[in-house]
């Protein structure tokens, strides 16, 4: 168990060293293909194709080529559309931007790194390793208790919850089910530094939302490790946290809007008038009024 | 990255309602509020240049070409549907609805004119029988968009009916309806459907192969749905928000005002209240672009019929709270596409 434990997540000097594109915030595994990713979307000639290094390269190309002017960057941000900053894979990036962006996968290193903790239940590292008290053998009274606990929790619970009795490695903790997913930490959450926004982000409609989220409901997010209490929290405290979550998680699937955040936003109408369209409003204008003699 | 790109000169002097492409040539009709409808030649890129103006009685609300490039009908406040003889610039009257008449579409197949106005009432006129009386047909509401395609007209209603009627039914009851006028005609639909969305319907577009339609609302969202009444298809119809700027944390929802399917890639455009014009796959339920923002709200859209070019009419919208906009922003751009531009992603 403790061996590989670490081995499937990427730890945060990883996750700092991917090279990301600067002009959609997606990151990637190598320079190769982040450089073949900006030539492919952000550095490719609508009109023939070729796909030039840079955006200065693909504006001499549509100008001297086709004779046409390029006006800003296809499928980038919405403020990272402009021709003015020379960028190859990660050279040329502004240090503030660089910054933003370093904050924002830190950020979202330990969100994830706190979620995975509070899903497994297990302590961060350093903490719980050497003061690790053995794991307390529980007394029968106690057992049965939990068991009666646990019986009522599982009744409680929805039906989507798997039966926890088949995670035979994992002695007296439970895994319920895998509480909603989080986001994995590939995606890029925008709007979390301060200076950064988009104010027409592509797809408002569909895409992604457009400030950082908060912390979906149910999850409490530990942001430090707790002070030596961690090997100590109670099983029963991990059930019902995790019941609970199975009922949110259930809950936000059977929401029809799938909307799990950000659905109390508030609306502006620019034509609000449902019954009369705005041509009918228009002709009622006295300079386009018109009688039939 | 743009695309080519140029502005009509001498464009109207107030609010442009129906921008249209010929079938055969590339002229472009457009239809304005200060009583004009305009004829441009939009061949020779930067040189388009205006053809001819004719002037009407009252704001011209829609217009369509006809069987050739020579005649257009065109309706208005005036609730007059008027036969416009590009030549020679004569006009005659068709018929008078009860009220504005706001569109207009000819179907080639049936050499017939259907009209729809705030009356509540479609106009049918068949144009190969030139003593045929038009035809009234009674709607649950106020027309608002009509659109064609080979075999059925989509009427896209007030309180959010959309009627489908069958181009064949309609020609036949039609001729066989002799009446003095108004020549009351009951057919009923092909379909009556509510639209998907829950506001009020801003325009309605066929798709170029016939298999269904989109349609768009004052609430920044657009439905794409089929003909085929088998639960199949129906199960493929789906809405999406778009048009929409989110402000200070408020979601600013703009009016989709136009709607036009591109003739060969089956892709279409959808053009805002926030002055933005985006090209869509339906099929693939795709953005495929998005171009810069005009300087005012998208009044109108028309694919030419070989696909290579783009109408876009901008005018400063009728919004709430901006109830008179003289010496507004009025602007007509023809965009030329290349090849590939409004193509869909190849599904894989």
């Amino acid at each position: 168990m403790g061996g590989k434990k670490r081995k499937n997540f990427p730890t945060v000097e990883d996750e700092l060293g991917k090279p990301w594109c600067y002009y959609c915030e997606r990151d990637f595994t190598d320079m190769l293909n982040l450089i073949r990713h900006q030539k492919a979307k952000h550095f490719k000639c609508e009109r023939c194709g070729r796909r030039l290094n840079t955006a200065g390269g693909l504006s001499v190309h549509m100008n001297q080529v086709h004779k046409e002017q390029l006006h800003f960057v296809e499928n980038a941000l919405e403020n990272r559309k402009g021709l003015e900053v020379e960028i190859f894979g990660m050279e040329g990036i502004p240090d503030d931007i660089k910054q933003a962006h370093q904050q924002r996968v830190l950020q979202n290193f330990y969100q994830a790194e706190a979620d995975r903790r509070q899903n497994t239940g297990n302590p961060p590292p350093g903490q719980g390793g050497p003061q690790k008290e053995p794991r307390r053998k529980p007394t029968v009274e106690e057992l049965k208790k939990r068991l009666a606990e646990h019986r009522v929790k599982r009744a409680n619970a929805p039906v989507s919850a798997p039966p926890a009795s088949n995670s035979p490695g994992v002695p007296g903790q439970f895994q319920y089910g895998q509480p909603q997913s989080q986001q994995p930490y590939g995606q890029p959450q925008f709007g979390g530094a301060p200076s950064v926004q988009y104010p027409g982000a592509p797809f408002n409609g569909q895409g992604p939302p457009a400030s950082l989220p908060a912390p979906p409901p149910g999850v409490r997010v530990v942001s430090n490790p707790p002070d030596g209490s961690g090997p100590g929290t109670s099983i029963d405290d991990l059930i019902a946290d995790a019941a609970r979550k199975a009922t949110v998680a259930k809950a936000l699937a059977d929401d029809p809007e799938r909307k799990p955040k950000k659905d109390t936003k508030a609306i502006k109408l620019i034509y609000s008038d449902n019954e009369t369209s705005p041509e009918e409003k228009r002709a009622m204008l006295p300079r386009y009024a018109f009688s039939r003699a | 990255m743009t695309s080519h790109q140029f502005e009509l000169s001498e464009s109207p002097q107030d609010a442009i309602s129906a921008v249209k492409f010929a079938s055969s040539s590339p002229k472009l009709l457009v239809a304005s509020w200060d009583k004009h409808v305009y004829l441009y030649d939009a061949s020779e890129g930067d040189s388009a240049r205006i053809l001819q103006k004719y002037e009407h009685r009252a704001p011209v609300l829609d217009l369509c070409f006809g069987k050739d490039d020579q005649e257009a009908f065109t309706v208005g406040v005036d609730w007059d549907v008027r036969r416009v003889d590009l030549t020679t610039g004569e006009q005659t009257v068709l018929s008078s609805h009860d009220a504005g008449a706001n569109a207009v579409v000819y179907d080639p197949a049936h050499d017939m004119v259907i009209s729809g106005g705030w009356d509540s009432t479609l106009h049918i006129h068949l144009r190969s029988q030139p003593d045929h009386v038009p035809n009234t047909i009674q709607l649950p509401s106020k027309a608002f968009s009509i659109s064609l395609t080979a075999t059925k007209v989509v009427v896209a209603m007030a309180t959010r009916a959309v009627h489908i009627y069958e181009l064949d039914a309609l020609a036949t009851a039609a001729a066989q309806s002799s009446q003095p006028s108004p020549n009351l005609l009951e057919v009923e639909p092909w379909q009556t459907r509510e639209s998907s969305l829950k506001f009020m319907t801003r325009a309605v577009s066929c798709m170029s192969n016939d298999a269904g339609y989109a349609s768009s609302s004052i609430e920044g969202r657009v439905a794409v749905e089929w003909f085929d009444p088998s639960s199949e298809s129906q199960a493929r119809k789906y809405a999406f928000k778009c048009h929409r700027q989110t402000v200070d944390s408020v979601d600013v929802v703009y009016p989709v005002n136009a709607l036009s399917f591109h003739p060969k890639h089956g892709t279409f455009a959808s053009g805002g209240g926030d002055g933005v014009v985006a090209l869509w796959d339906g099929v693939a339920k795709r953005r495929i672009r998005q171009y810069q923002k005009y300087p005012a709200s998208i009044a109108a859209l028309d694919f030419s019929k070989d696909g290579r070019y783009l109408a876009v009419a901008v005018s400063s919208g009728f919004e709430d709270g901006q109830e008179d906009i003289e010496g507004s922003v009025v602007k007509v751009f023809i965009r030329e596409l290349s090849d590939s531009e409004a193509k869909g992603k190849v599904l894989k």
